[in-house]
């Protein structure tokens, strides 16, 4: 809250009376009163529901994804020719197979898992890449602000696109290289996120006591500036993925991502579009993962960004 | 006003000429028209090839910035954007393309904006009830759900639906039938073509919409002026639809006005799945068929439909609101 | 023992406009159930003010908000709120809807956020109009513009079409008032109408307010936080502490002979004015409690030191005083087993708050001229571009926010530096703390031009000696670091880095400013306000410097710890031999700490010297007017004392033409002849002594009433 606000005088809580229910434990160390903040955002977290399904599923889905290949002797690469395009649990095809005759139970296996490390990967370099050029951006300000926003605005009118699959077509479905070209266009817009929050995070009284004390910037921005972010961090980070996964689904299934003989669930999609009214478990197989995935993954998003949020009135009962 | 929307128009443009040409070199370096004729029976010498490319200013073997000034030139003086490996003109695919998409898109969009602020208005008011919680599980759903999950569910929803009635009342791909004609019947044809299409890209589109009006309204809700509002006498019903609605649809309409220059540029994996040709597709056609020219011009376009919304986005906040004049 | 006897049994009468009883209001959160309101009783007669006074958290605000009914739908309210025959807590939102605004009109305290951004002046009061009454358009707006004349908005034709943003906070908070007014309401509740606004904005409209009591005949509820502000403008006085009334009584009763510790408490720590004498203040121990699981005990125990073992046993309930004179109509009562015994804030001939001894201060010892100077301006100038325009900012002028300061501080001296806000005080503060050579004159600490600071270790050794203290406690500490760590960043910055040394000067530091050095691991969440703040001295002092620069360091803190504070600062300067440059808002805390005292006013210190003289003898037009805006914890004089009221707004400081600044608002300046005026309009008054070289003031015509109106 900005205390430097005219509106903000002795009695400036008390102008909101739903949030002097937050817990702002007064007193130090009188009675037990106070939670440590893990456990009040845990705590916050385990009450929404939707949220701890989405992490029971998301948990379920890293599960499947890394043990489910000891269902089935299938390798995804695998083509078994006396069985093509057949239904599930013909032919000791737990789930069919493909007009290729792979096995789609080992596909799906391992198709998850590739969307997924995808999107964990990129979503973890896209967001620390941004978390320290937003606020880096919004520390420095004045010239160097604006040059640094300028090549953001120019970054976001470039045909990322576009360029993705240009180099993506170019490299062959490379999964690595698919990392590489999603971070490089990936992180403009939540930069753009973190520099706003970062210019009101720049105005605090701390970060200008830290300059008057003669604190380095460098050590500003990693000591106050990016902890103080953190939990708009972390939610970014869990919707990054939610996005990646739908980034890398639409690039595959038109063909500049995920290639042969690798798999992932949107060159599934892709396999499963020409066969849809013949063989449709190839489309709601892929798709049923897919959804789940970036459901969960946003509703643990949406969770964490409630209990970690200091306003959230997703308190107890009076 | 004026002075400003140029001054804005002309930073605009620069950037899109730089990306723009920045393009050009990148589909150069990474697309290779050659690869269209080596598959041709008879089969072409590479002399041959390089003739027909040379005659669209494709020659692999022409310094890059020859080919780049004869580009440039084209551009420049008859707004020409040059020619597919094949021969087609670029240009004239652009604006029939440029159609087809606005077609298609121009009523997905109205409905999602129409559906979306609806629901945020009401889900808003509604806080943690129950409906909020249906229609907030519903948009999660289709928010994340990738459009080519959404499409060809949809495709496999009619397609059930023609088998059970036994003749194809939504047809699921093309813009139009191919064998009708006059005015009526096309406009018929074309609508009915336009069904399924809209339907799914309402569905992965409405949500933001919804979920960005519920979370500004629920934050205005809560301000200082509503309640000065209600201490006047406003119901709280009232104050939210007077008072905090009026406040948070302003960034609402700035997204809105983003988003509407974007309708011609497509939607690629929507006109993918359901045939339309229009510049979605066309995206994914030039990358495939190695047509530089026509990758850049994709690019261009998509590039000042960016710069029209933020001018136009811009445009709707000096509207709105009064604390921001240009003078 | 003088009899006691509950406060319901007084006949009343005549039937009261409002009558709340036990009304109850708690809300949920992470920690159980808060009860912020716990049990509130009072009546309301016609055209009577009752003065609602209490800390933050003591529920007087969550008192006012169950009244109009505007509480979140998750709080839960019990008890009667009765307003005319009718209990306004059985009515629901659209019933209710037809009371606010028509019976009851509410002002709030931040008039920045309470108007509707993007709709004019004007027809927000037309909407409040039109809602209770059948009126035309046209007829409405003439109403909204009489309205507006009426609350003392100049042109108000012209300013009804106006937004918002257009306003300052003091013709905001006049639209809000006029609004409130706008359909006649029984019942004004008026929530720290004035805390967001400066002092001389804060006279203008009590008296505002004062006039639409006087138009309407309404009663008022004030709530607020300044005791001051209730001496000056309540009949009966209802002192709140943890969800409860805890002392009531007819507001000269109360400021004479108040019985509730806490409420002597309160007194006793605000620095006042018209008591300059005091040594030290006696600030009241301890924090308000947690309203969450209380014990049935007397929720002040903690803090109180006439606490008795039966106050641990039971919530004493408020109770009236036998003999306590009924004066005004109200009896006295209070909620405290021993309020018959106290009289004078004393038990038995004992002050319940003994005075705190104060330290001697070694550097008075030794004459002003002969201390070396810690810190010198002379003629600093700092401007701003003005831009106008929302998206696209041209510059249509420059901001002189601080024109040409000289000024110096000794060594063992305080400055205060007062100013109402946008008078360009922070601006000087960060042009020192920012240690580079300002845009005209010249700034040097310790005997070091700023301008000769070229290298890092240049810069970092003068950084050692000069450290600043922030406002707000919570914004100035990070609040993801842990004290020690807080404490160990000044010491790092200048090179500290060995575990052992830090850890054992945070120990040391830490027991200076009197917290626990156990605590070193809590978190900023962890501490009260005030502890918070001695955390940020700690932080200031770890270095060792010479000059501490604060920047309003009490101004958000309550009144029952600032005195702590004060005290420690005091303390601190007599045992350290630190000077201060303090700046605030607040006068009376100014004159309480400062040695000496500079006031400013758009960029330009027009008076400066001995604290002592300067309130005694204020010379220069603004500081009388400052100094009457004051308002005194003290009805009688409150009511008896000549004011100069200033008229208008702080003008913006855009240009630099010569002549005095104050012209368009000084009293002084209307009484003149016209030579006269015009040399206050044409030349710039320079900082001159008079009698005494080392009082200075800017006025050309400080003489004519120096005397005539002491």
């Amino acid at each position: 809250m900005a205390i430097n606000m005219p509106g903000a005088g002795p009695d400036a809580a008390e102008a909101h009376p739903g949030k002097t229910g937050a817990p702002e434990p007064e007193k130090a160390g009188s009675g037990g009163k106070r939670l440590s903040p893990v456990k009040l955002y845990t705590r916050r977290f385990a009450r929404n529901k939707a949220a701890l399904g989405g992490l029971v599923l998301f948990a379920l889905l890293v599960f499947f994804a890394v043990f489910g290949r000891f269902l089935t002797h299938w390798n995804y690469t695998e083509a078994d020719f006396t069985a093509l395009t057949v239904s599930p649990g013909v032919s000791g095809h737990l789930l069919g197979t493909n007009g290729a005759g792979n096995d789609v139970y080992a596909q799906l296996v391992h198709g998850l898992g590739r969307s997924m490390i995808i999107a964990v990967t990129v979503s973890l370099l896209t967001t620390a890449i941004a978390g320290l050029f937003g606020t880096t951006a919004a520390y420095f300000g004045g010239k160097v602000e604006r040059a640094m926003l300028g090549f953001v605005h120019f970054l976001l009118i470039l045909p990322s696109f576009l360029i993705i699959a240009l180099v993506g077509t170019h490299y062959r479905g490379e999964w690595q290289v698919l990392v590489v070209v999603l971070t490089l266009f990936g992180w403009m817009l939540t930069a753009r996120v973190i520099w706003s929050l970062a210019t009101s995070l720049r105005e605090r009284e701390y970060v200008t006591a830290a300059r008057f004390m003669g604190v380095s910037p460098m050590r500003t921005i990693v000591r106050h500036l990016l902890p103080n972010i953190g939990s708009l961090l972390i939610v970014t980070f869990t919707l990054g993925v939610a996005s990646t996964v739908q980034a890398e689904t639409a690039l595959s299934f038109i063909g500049f991502g995920v290639k042969q003989p690798d798999v992932s669930l949107g060159s599934m999609l892709a396999d499963g579009q020409s066969t849809l009214s013949t063989a449709p478990w190839l489309f709601y197989l892929p798709a049923a993962l897919v959804v789940l995935l970036t459901v969960a993954m946003a509703l643990i998003g949406d969770g964490l960004r409630d209990a970690l949020d200091p306003t959230s009135q997703s308190g107890g009962r009076a | 006003m004026l002075r400003y929307i140029a001054r804005k128009a002309v930073g605009w443009f620069l950037m899109i000429a730089v990306a723009t040409n920045l393009t050009y070199f990148l589909a150069n370096a990474f697309l290779k028209p050659a690869s269209n004729y080596t598959a041709l029976r008879p089969p072409r010498t590479p002399a041959q090839i390089n003739h027909s490319l040379s005659l669209y200013n494709l020659n692999p073997n022409k310094p890059i910035l020859d080919r780049w000034w004869h580009w440039i030139s084209g551009i420049v003086t008859h707004f020409d954007w040059g020619r597919s490996p094949t021969g087609g003109s670029v240009n004239d695919q652009v604006a029939y393309r440029i159609f087809v998409s606005g077609q298609l898109v121009l009523g997905s969009t109205i409905l999602a904006i129409v559906i979306g602020v609806g629901l945020g208005v009401y889900t808003a008011s509604r806080q943690y009830k129950a409906a909020d919680r249906v229609w907030q599980g519903l948009s999660v759903l289709s928010f994340n759900t990738p459009s080519a999950v959404a499409s060809l569910a949809v495709v496999l929803a009619a397609i059930a639906l023609n088998q059970a009635l036994g003749n194809t009342l939504l047809p699921v791909a093309g813009a139009q039938s191919p064998d009708v004609s006059g005015f009526w019947p096309v406009f018929a044809s074309r609508a009915t073509h336009a069904i399924l299409p809209t339907i799914s890209l309402t569905f992965i589109s409405y949500a933001g919409y919804h979920l960005l009006q519920r979370s500004l309204l629920l934050d205005n809700i809560n301000s200082d002026y509503v309640r000065t509002a209600r201490a006047k006498g406003l119901t709280r019903k009232q104050a939210i639809y007077r008072h905090g609605l009026r406040t948070s649809i302003i960034p609402v309409a700035t997204q809105v006005a983003f988003a509407m220059p974007a309708l011609f540029t497509g939607a690629v994996i929507t006109e993918t799945v359901f045939a339309w040709h229009g510049m979605g597709e066309y995206f994914t056609k030039t990358i495939s068929t190695n047509d530089v020219h026509g990758v850049v011009a994709v690019a261009a376009f998509g590039a000042l439909m960016t710069a029209i919304g933020a001018i136009l986005a811009d445009l709707v906040v000096v509207a709105l609101d009064p604390r921001i004049r240009v003078s | 023992m003088i009899e006691q006897r509950a406060v319901m049994t007084k006949p009343a009468t005549q039937q009261p406009l409002l009558c709340v009883r036990d009304l109850k209001v708690a809300f949920p959160s992470e920690s159980g159930r808060v009860d912020a309101v716990r049990g509130v009783s009072f009546d309301l007669h016609r055209g009577k003010t009752l003065g609602i006074v209490g800390e933050s958290g003591s529920g007087k605000s969550v008192t006012s908000m169950a009244v109009m009914g505007l509480l979140p739908d998750y709080a839960a309210v019990t008890g009667s709120v009765t307003l005319g025959g009718e209990n306004l807590l059985d009515l629901d939102d659209r019933r209710m809807s037809k009371v606010r605004g028509r019976r009851i009109g509410m002002i709030f305290q931040d008039p920045l956020s309470s108007l509707t951004p993007i709709f004019s002046i004007g027809s927000q009061i037309v909407e409040a109009l039109q809602i209770h009454q059948d009126i035309s358009s046209a007829a409405a707006w003439k109403r909204a513009v009489e309205l507006l004349d009426l609350v003392g908005i100049p042109n108000p034709d012209r300013r009804a079409k106006g937004f918002p943003h257009e306003f300052s906070g003091g013709m905001r908070q006049r639209a809000v008032i006029a609004m409130a007014i706008a359909n006649d309401p029984d019942l004004i509740i008026a929530d720290e109408p004035t805390t967001a606004l400066d002092v001389t904005v804060q006279a203008q409209i009590l008296d505002v307010l004062r006039t639409a009591q006087r138009e309407t005949g309404a009663a008022v509820i004030m709530i607020t936080h300044d005791l001051g502000v209730v001496a000056g403008s309540a009949d009966d006085v209802m002192v709140m502490y943890a969800g409860r009334a805890v002392e009531r009584a007819g507001v000269d009763e109360l400021f004479s002979r108040p019985r509730m510790p806490y409420t002597i408490g309160l007194m006793g720590a605000i620095p006042r004015l018209d008591d300059r004498d005091r040594e030290a203040l006696t600030p009241v121990q301890g924090t308000p409690p947690l309203l969450v699981d209380l014990p049935d005990a007397c929720p002040f125990a903690a803090r109180c030191p006439a606490v008795q073992d039966a106050c641990r046993e039971a919530e004493p309930d408020l109770l009236a005083i036998a003999g306590g004179g009924d004066v005004g109509g109200s009896e006295h009562s209070a909620a405290c087993r021993r309020a018959a015994e106290i009289d004078d804030a004393a038990i038995g001939g004992e002050p319940i708050y003994p005075v705190p001894a104060e330290r001697e201060n070694r550097a008075a010892a030794v004459p002003r001229e002969d201390r070396p100077k810690v810190l010198e301006l002379s003629d600093v100038t700092k401007t701003f571009p003005l831009t106008k325009g929302g998206l696209l900012k041209r510059q249509v002028g420059t901001v002189f926010a601080v024109n040409g300061i000289d000024l110096d501080i000794r060594e063992g001296e305080t400055l205060g530096l007062v100013g109402e806000s946008g008078c360009g005080k922070t601006t000087t503060l960060l042009e020192i703390m920012g240690l580079t050579p300002p845009e005209r004159g010249a700034i040097s600490v310790c005997g070091k031009d700023t301008a000769g600071l070229k290298r890092e270790q240049d810069i970092s050794a003068v950084r050692r000696d000069i450290q600043m203290v922030f406002q707000d406690p919570m914004g100035s500490l990070d609040p993801r670091m842990t004290v020690f760590d807080i404490l160990a960043e000044p010491l790092r910055a200048v090179g500290e880095r060995d575990r052992k040394t830090l850890s054992d000067k945070i120990a040391d530091l830490m027991e200076l400013v009197g917290l626990d050095p156990e605590h070193r691991d809590r978190f900023p969440a962890a501490f009260s306000g005030g502890q918070r703040q001695r955390i940020g001295i700690a932080r200031a002092l770890a270095t060792k410097p010479r000059l501490l620069v604060l920047d309003e360091p009490v101004s958000a803190l309550d009144v029952s710890v600032q005195a702590g504070v004060i005290n420690l600062l005091n303390d601190l300067k007599a045992e350290l031999g630190l000077s201060y440059l303090f700046v605030a808002h607040d006068l009376s805390v100014v004159c309480h700490i400062s040695d000496r005292v500079a006031v400013m006013y758009l960029g330009r210190i027009v008076e400066i010297g001995d604290t002592d003289s300067v309130f005694d003898n204020p010379r220069h037009p603004y500081t009388k007017a400052l100094l009457s805006a004051i308002p005194l914890p003290d009805p009688v004089a409150e009511r008896t004392r000549e004011r100069v009221l200033l008229k208008g707004d702080l003008p913006s400081p855009t240009d630099d033409r010569p002549g005095c600044r104050f012209v368009s608002r000084c009293p002084l300046h209307l009484t003149l002849s016209e030579p006269q005026q015009q040399k206050c309009r044409g030349v710039t008054p320079q900082l001159t002594g008079r009698e005494d070289q080392d009082h200075l003031d800017a006025c050309h015509f400080a003489d004519l009433t120096a005397s005539a109106d002491n």
